[in-house]
């Protein structure tokens, strides 16, 4: 049993978990994420680690109440305990001294991206952060990105609030790139503005990654359910990745259509956006 | 003699178990058919040398009690054994009766007694030897982490058995289904390892939570058990579009996360009516009667060879032709065909012939010019087998794995790395729960003479 240290609502749907888990604290490390069960009868639910206290032995994350567990979890108490708790999955983070540094965020990314940009930042990286929501009242975290990153845009979706809002900044960065050169763009967004990130840098030579979050079940590489084609052959989001090169991936449409393969009753979302899926 | 079974019409429609067992007289009357031979072919034929006759002629005399401790100091998964070893390829094929036609039904009466011993509130805990003060790490707890763990606590050992999963049993709990081997009775088996001293920790995954060498600090030895579950795709246009799975996929969801109780269970599987199964052994048999159970109108198996090639076991086969389950032999998957939102609605296929034997021995099938045709489906789970887990192995760099990706050892189970032993599929690649157990034994076996020899 793991227990519920501490429950922050960030937002509206948003909310912060700190859980007691010392042997996940103790080898946690930027990018890599957790699978917990709420009890004996939940499901496996992957979440990115936003934040780890080796000492204290906690690990946290940020979630969005989207569908029947991430619901359940909006109940938590301090406390409470969830029945599983496994991690930290998948490769960490690809950390090193690149240069200028732009990274997007949307959605969990905004949290999820703290300790990558942290430990970017520790390397003498110069940050440049896109923030992206659907409104102004659905932002968080800003002070956290705002302290690592060298600049912070922020791109809040007006009427339609898809992945274009924090597009267009992207876009006039990428217009400049003679004054302001990039050396490396990372997001952890909605998969649409991800591969709307990866088409406009196809062709520029800026190496870009992704972190991936197809549906998973076990999140040890043995289902194959998060496979995604790409060009080194078929991978898995949970071992091999998930942060990929975004140009690296083939067939982004499939992938979404992957990624919703579970969502027919999360269409109602609300908030949920999405402009270019195959599955509508 | 017979066991009884559920109607196909009736167990098409759940997830109990099919087979429902020997009554007390049944098992009586099978077990004195057995006419004890000097010498004795049946152990012989049993990977881990069960004194078969031994326990029978126990049942024989009427003492249950006796005949349970014999089988327990042999395999310590009977139950398990008893529903899933192809008996009919190790101890009763090598019956002495099997010559004149049927053999005792070795298995039946070794399921009999696991579940007859259960019902008296399972087995006796025997006397454990004085702690030695040793202690070893299981790693993985399906069939070969769970008989080393036994033996060794048994030994007076100190044990600690470490799982990734949030269950213990390995394939048993997440691979083969519920209507072959109740989950209650892996559980017990768990739970009687545990009663000896063992101590489980699940959600701990070796080579991330502990690497080998942060291991080796705190134990005398290491045992792994990691099984072979990365699962193989067939590599073909269109395989990972929506409602194609790997068959691990289709049985975890099924199995392991109860998705056929959804939404009781919060785990969803998303299937449709016509489920084309690829492939040909014990899984893809597993995969289609899930299917069937979970509502299928149509459950196809197509496999690249003939039905005499086929790996699955035969009991298993009929089970599924009983079920209602078509088999397409000669045939091979070409590509997967969407329906253009990315579901799969059908599967292009081309039609194969027997060509010369390959290195297994079984001819190899080649496919046949232009006989390519389109098979309705609108789920696929494809079933073709998998490899070796590599997360130990990649950040462990001075353990030896073969090409294959499976641990190297010596005949004692012995890995090329110090105080490290291994058995299972991890050093097969994948073979039987038994086998597994064999192998499991042996290590078990090295490790003790291992540990009490450290001090002298
Ligand atoms: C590597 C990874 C990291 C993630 N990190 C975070 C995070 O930090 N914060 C956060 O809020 N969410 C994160 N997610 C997504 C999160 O797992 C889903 O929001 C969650 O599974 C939804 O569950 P639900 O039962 O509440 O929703 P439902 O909509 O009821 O779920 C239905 C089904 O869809 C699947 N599913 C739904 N959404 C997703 C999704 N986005 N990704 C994968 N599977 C999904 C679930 O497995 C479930 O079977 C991450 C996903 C992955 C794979
Ligand atoms: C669907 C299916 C049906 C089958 N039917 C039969 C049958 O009828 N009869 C038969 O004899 N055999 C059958 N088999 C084969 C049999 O189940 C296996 O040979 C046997 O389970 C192998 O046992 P094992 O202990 O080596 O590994 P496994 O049972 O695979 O267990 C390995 C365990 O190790 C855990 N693990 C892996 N890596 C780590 C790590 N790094 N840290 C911690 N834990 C880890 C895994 O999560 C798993 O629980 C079947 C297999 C499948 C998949
Ligand atoms: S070979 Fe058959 S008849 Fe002979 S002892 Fe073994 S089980 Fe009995
Ligand atoms: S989640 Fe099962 S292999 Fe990645």
């Amino acid at each position: 049993m793991f227990e519920v240290v501490d429950h922050e609502k960030l937002t509206h749907k948003v909310h912060r978990l700190r859980i007691s888990a010392p042997h996940v604290a103790r080898k946690a490390q930027p990018g890599q994420f957790v699978i917990l069960i709420l009890d004996e009868k939940g499901e496996r639910v992957p979440f990115t680690i936003s934040d780890w206290d080796r000492q204290a032995g906690t690990v946290d994350f940020v979630f969005l109440e989207v569908g029947r567990t991430t619901e359940r979890m909006a109940r938590l108490q301090k406390g409470d305990t969830l029945a599983h708790f496994v991690g930290p999955l998948g490769k960490p983070a690809e950390i090193d001294k690149f240069g200028h540094v732009v990274c997007v965020v949307s959605g969990y990314g905004l949290a999820g991206m703290v300790p990558i940009i942290k430990r970017l930042k520790e390397k003498g990286n110069r940050i440049t952060t896109i923030m992206q929501a659907a409104d102004n009242e659905s932002l968080y975290n800003q002070e956290a990105l705002k302290q690592f990153s060298d600049h912070l845009l922020i791109g809040v979706g007006g009427a339609g609030g898809g992945p274009a809002t924090a597009l267009k900044p992207l876009e006039d960065m990428l217009k400049n790139l003679d004054h302001e050169p990039m050396d490396r763009i990372t997001a952890m967004a909605s998969i649409c503005l991800m591969r709307f990130i990866a088409e406009a840098t196809r062709n520029m030579g800026i190496k870009t990654t992704v972190h991936m979050a197809p549906v998973m079940v076990d999140g040890t590489g043995m289902c194959g359910a998060c496979r995604l084609a790409h060009a080194d052959g078929t991978q898995f989001a949970c071992v091999h990745g998930p942060e990929f090169d975004a140009h690296k991936i083939k067939a982004w449409d499939t992938l979404m259509a992957r990624r919703c393969t579970y969502a027919d009753d999360s269409i109602m979302q609300p908030g949920f956006k999405c402009d270019n899926c195959s599955q509508w | 003699m017979e066991m009884p079974k559920q109607a196909p019409c009736e167990r098409k429609h759940n997830f109990d178990e099919v087979a429902t067992g020997y009554t007390l007289e049944m098992a009586l009357q099978e077990s004195r058919r057995c006419i004890q031979c000097k010498k004795r072919n049946c152990v012989e034929g049993c990977p881990v040398n069960i004194q078969i006759p031994d326990f029978i002629s126990r049942m024989q005399k009427n003492d249950l009690a006796g005949a349970a401790r014999v089988l327990k100091k042999y395999t310590s998964l009977p139950g398990i054994c008893g529903r899933v070893c192809p008996q009919e390829s190790q101890c009763e094929s090598k019956c002495t009766l099997n010559k004149k036609g049927v053999p005792v039904a070795i298995g039946r009466l070794e399921r009999f007694l696991a579940d007859w011993e259960r019902s008296q509130g399972g087995a006796a805990i025997p006397d454990l030897t004085p702690s030695t003060g040793k202690k070893v790490a299981v790693v993985g707890s399906g069939p070969s982490g769970l008989t080393v763990a036994a033996d060794l606590a048994l030994l007076g050992h100190q044990v600690d058995m470490f799982e990734a999963l949030h269950v213990a049993g390995g394939v048993l709990m997440y691979g083969i289904p519920e209507f072959r081997l109740p989950k209650a009775i892996v559980q017990g088996e768990v739970e009687y390892v545990k009663k000896l001293g063992v101590n489980l920790k699940l959600d701990y995954v070796i080579g991330i939570n502990a690497s080998m060498d942060e291991l080796l600090e705190s134990y005398d030895a290491i045992f792994l058990g990691t099984g072979a579950g990365l699962p193989w795709f067939l590599d073909i246009p269109g395989e990972n579009f929506n409602n194609v799975y790997s068959a691990n996929e289709f049985l975890t969801r099924c199995n392991l996360m109860k998705a056929y109780r959804y939404p009781e269970y919060a785990t969803p599987i998303k299937m449709g009516r016509r489920v084309a199964v690829v492939g040909g052994g014990n899984v893809a048999m597993d995969s289609a009667r899930c299917a069937v159970r979970l509502g299928a109108e149509k459950v196809m198996v197509i496999y690249r060879r003939s039905r005499a090639e086929m790996p699955a076991r035969l009991e298993e086969m009929e089970n599924a032709e009983e079920e209602g389950v078509e088999f397409h032999f000669l045939v091979a998957p070409s590509a997967m065909i969407g329906d253009g939102r990315k579901n799969v609605c059908g599967m292009e296929c081309i039609r194969m012939e027997l060509g010369e034997p390959d290195a297994s021995g079984r001819r190899r099938p080649v496919p046949v010019k232009g006989s390519e045709y389109v098979v309705e489906t609108d789920t696929v789970v494809v079933s073709l087998g998998t490899s070796p887990n590599p997360l130990i192995a990649s950040t462990t760099p001075d353990l030896q794995v073969s090409k294959k990706g499976t641990i190297v050892v010596d005949e004692n189970g012995k890995s090329s790395k110090a105080r490290v032993w291994a058995g299972g599929d991890i050093i097969s690649g994948g073979a039987t729960v038994i086998s597994a157990m064999g192998e499991a034994r042996i290590a078990a076996t090295a490790i003790h003479k291992y540990l009490v020899n450290i001090d002298q």
